[in-house]
């Protein structure tokens, strides 16, 4: 379970979050959908306490990030990039967080089968395509076997495969009671991968529901999320 | 000229370009007053050695500004430090924008040979400016030709700091050797102790364009064409290797 | 309560692993060592044969005082190797995988700059060790019997100095975040602003982390009366190295990654 309760977060006079508010339920993959710079990576990165709250609180099962007992194996996080140094092997790349974590060598060849970069794990990141970096950046989030994902964008920059592989994959992991939260401005993509959505638009929450909810009287999740995150004067809904 | 144009504003929005510049600027002038106050005495007294060097020690020295300018405008298009880019390299945009690589590189050459001269005219202001107050009707004067060989030395050390970062796509090395070899404790020096091969080197003859130290082999002029062709022969080894390497390898 | 000591320094131990696995498994890490070892060779080649030339007064001393000339251009090295470890976090945003996998920031950065120590220390002690060997090869005709002890002591000292250095390094790094900046800021320290202003301050500047460090391996003219002892020398250096890394993990709590 995921609980962001009245985050804000403000860099010097600029408000990037104005007290936003959702949840992320287990067992259902969660959608956080906005335009670019509304704030959705901001707020993925306060909750894995990357990033300080100027006030409010995101937190895990309860916790802020910082103090679970261990946090790759209760959260896998992967924002965008491939978040590996260049020069590293893809292995190798794994291997360290494994061994941050007191994970054995044997799960870093599970993962890279898992998310299919096995082929390529000898190799150095920096020669990764952009979806091999976001396989990689995967592999790494589900090294613990945590049961909540958070994923910042992640079908960016992978191919209609991976893409497939992806929204199936989060389907069986949301089935089998794991909490998923993914942030996106690809609603074609979403709206077949979630259960709930929660829209955010310039640092503030405008709609959060189920995915049926959410569509409402609108023909697709494109159109009900144009409809409310477009300019509207005087209209506080 | 376009690309020109792009490349100088590129240089001028980079984080820390304006530390370099303010570097390049006042730090010749802080080397030449803390000579100047070492020295003064002996001027006074008619017996100093080294009236010769008098400012020209701290422009000498001062060069480190403008090596960094030159690093930093190339190694910049490498980096993948920062956060927002997400991992990007800057070079595939520009490479983009000017398809030619050539042209690419000489508009680089260009902002930095220009930036450098400005620095340099700045720095030869202060410099003289703080060793004229400092030792007031003592102060030796300062002939155009060796403030020419001063411009020179610090337009080819920029040079040859963005050629050697084109070679080796990242400013560590480059800002190392020559950031330490030109200063007091200059490997050239020392190996010129063991080969007169080193008189050579590229900051070695160069120096001899404004500085008329006891052990100068070069005249001015040949210093200058020596470091020239160092110049050269980088900027030509760096375009050969730019223009076969991959961007992203 | 036993139970949380036992595993928070088995946590510890992870992160001091993975920390370890990170430096060695970076090529540019042992490119640097490897540089810095050739270099030093060279060096010292330079050195013993431009001391060779001036044969006067070859004794015990001078083979040392010839095979460490070049730690003065060797700590470049190590500078690098600590700006390396440093700011390699923060290519590719691995910063991030790195905090969402020890999210106990003070504790992870204390971990990397043991990690640190570990690789450098017996790599500057032999990296050292090959320069005086060198000269002690090509000196040993001209010089008298070679002191082990006095060796021994000088090599430690000097191994301390670089390892220092490389934590001083590595500290500023982790505060700037940049390699360039970093290096330029360093290397301008070290090689420009430190020479350069010693002979006019030279008292306060025993106090300055590298000028009190050279005392560690280096030793002093007799008449020198401002001269420090290794111990104090590693003392003040071992400070400002302290210093510097405590600001650094400060700082590193406190902001955005």
């Amino acid at each position: 379970m995921l609980t962001i309760d009245h985050l804000v977060k403000r860099r010097g006079a600029h408000e990037i979050l104005s007290g936003i508010s959702f949840q992320a339920r287990p067992g259902r993959v969660t959608g956080f959908l906005g335009p670019n710079g509304a704030g959705k990576s901001s707020t993925l990165r306060i909750l894995l306490g990357l990033d300080r709250a100027t006030s409010g609180s995101a937190l895990i099962n309860g916790k802020p990030f910082a103090q679970l007992a261990n946090p790759l194996m209760t959260v896998g996080a992967a924002f965008d990039g491939s978040g590996a140094h260049g020069m590293r092997t893809g292995r190798a790349h794994l291997r360290w967080i494994a061994r941050a974590a007191g994970l054995p060598r044997s799960r870093v060849e599970e993962v890279l089968d898992m998310v299919g970069l096995t082929y390529a794990a000898g190799k150095r990141v920096g020669s990764y395509s952009l979806g091999m970096g976001r396989r990689l950046a995967l592999a790494a989030a589900l090294l613990g076997d945590p049961p909540i994902l958070v994923l910042d964008e992640p079908v960016n920059g992978l191919d209609p495969e991976g893409i497939r592989w992806i929204r199936t994959f989060l389907r069986e992991r949301a089935e089998f009671g794991n909490t998923v939260l993914l942030s996106s401005h690809l609603m074609g993509e979403l709206a077949e991968t979630v259960d709930d959505v929660v829209i955010i638009k310039r640092g503030k929450i405008v709609a959060d529901g189920a995915l049926e909810e959410i569509i409402g009287t609108h023909s697709t999740l494109e159109d009900a999320f144009f409809a409310l995150t477009a300019e509207r004067a005087g209209d506080t809904g | 000229m376009k690309a020109f144009k792009a490349e100088l504003s590129k240089l001028f929005s980079l984080p820390y370009i304006w530390l370099a510049l303010l570097l390049g600027a006042f730090a010749p002038a802080l080397f030449a007053a803390l000579d100047n106050f070492a020295e003064k005495k002996d001027i006074i007294a008619g017996i100093s050695t080294r009236l010769s060097e008098v400012g020209y020690i701290g422009l000498a020295f001062g060069v480190q500004g403008v090596i960094i300018v030159g690093v930093l405008a190339v190694s910049s298009e490498y980096v993948r430090e920062s956060n927002e880019n997400g991992g990007g390299q800057q070079l595939t945009t520009s490479l983009s924008v000017v398809p030619s690589r050539l042209s690419f590189m000489l508009a680089k050459g260009g902002a930095v040979t220009i930036i450098s001269i400005l620095l340099c005219v700045v720095a030869i202001f202060t410099t003289l400016t703080v060793t004229r107050l400092i030792l007031g009707e003592y102060a030796p004067t300062f002939d155009w030709s060796k403030l020419l060989g001063v411009a020179c030395y610090w337009v080819l050390t920029a040079l040859l700091a963005s050629g050697l970062t084109f070679i080796t796509k990242s400013g560590v090395i480059p800002l190392t050797v020559l950031m330490i070899n030109s200063s007091v404790v200059s490997l050239s020096v020392v190996l010129s102790k063991v080969t007169k091969l080193a008189y050579y080197l590229p900051d070695r003859a160069g120096i001899d364009m404004f500085m008329s130290m006891s052990d100068s082999v070069h005249t001015p002029l040949a210093g200058g064409f020596v470091m020239a062709a160092w110049a050269a022969v980088f900027f030509m080894i760096a375009a050969i290797v730019f223009h076969r390497r991959d961007v992203a390898a | 309560m036993r139970a949380s000591v036992v595993s928070s320094s088995r946590k510890i131990m992870h992160m001091l692993g993975s920390e370890l696995e990170k430096l060695v498994t970076l090529p540019l890490i042992w490119l640097t060592l490897i540089v810095a070892f050739l270099a030093n060779m060279v060096l010292a080649a330079a050195f013993t044969s431009a001391g060779l030339q001036g044969a006067s007064g070859a004794g015990a001393q001078s083979i040392l005082n010839t095979g460490l000339a070049s730690m003065g251009y060797l700590q470049a090295g190590f500078i690098i190797l600590g700006i390396l470890a440093a700011c390699s976090e923060y290519e590719n945003g691995q910063i991030r995988t790195t905090l969402t996998a020890m999210p106990w920031r003070g504790y992870q950065l204390s971990m990397k700059y043991v990690a640190l120590a570990i690789l450098t220390v017996p790599a500057a002690l032999i990296i050292a060790a090959s320069g005086v060997f060198y000269s002690f090869m090509m000196m040993k005709d001209a010089a008298a019997a070679i002191e082990m002890d006095k060796m021994i002591e000088a090599l430690a000292g000097a191994a301390g100095y670089l390892t220092i250095t490389t934590l001083i390094s590595a500290a500023i790094g982790a505060l700037l975040r940049r390699t360039t900046p970093a290096l330029a800021l360093l290397i301008g320290y070290y090689f420009i602003v430190s020479p350069l202003s010693e002979p006019y301050l030279p008292r306060i500047f025993n106090y300055f982390p590298d000028i009190a460090g050279h005392y560690m391996y280096m030793k002093p003219a007799s008449d020198d009366i401002n001269a420090l002892t290794p111990m104090q020398g590693t003392g003040i250096a071992g400070i400002w190295a302290i210093i510097f890394m405590a600001g650094a993990i400060a700082a590193y709590r406190r902001r955005d990654a």
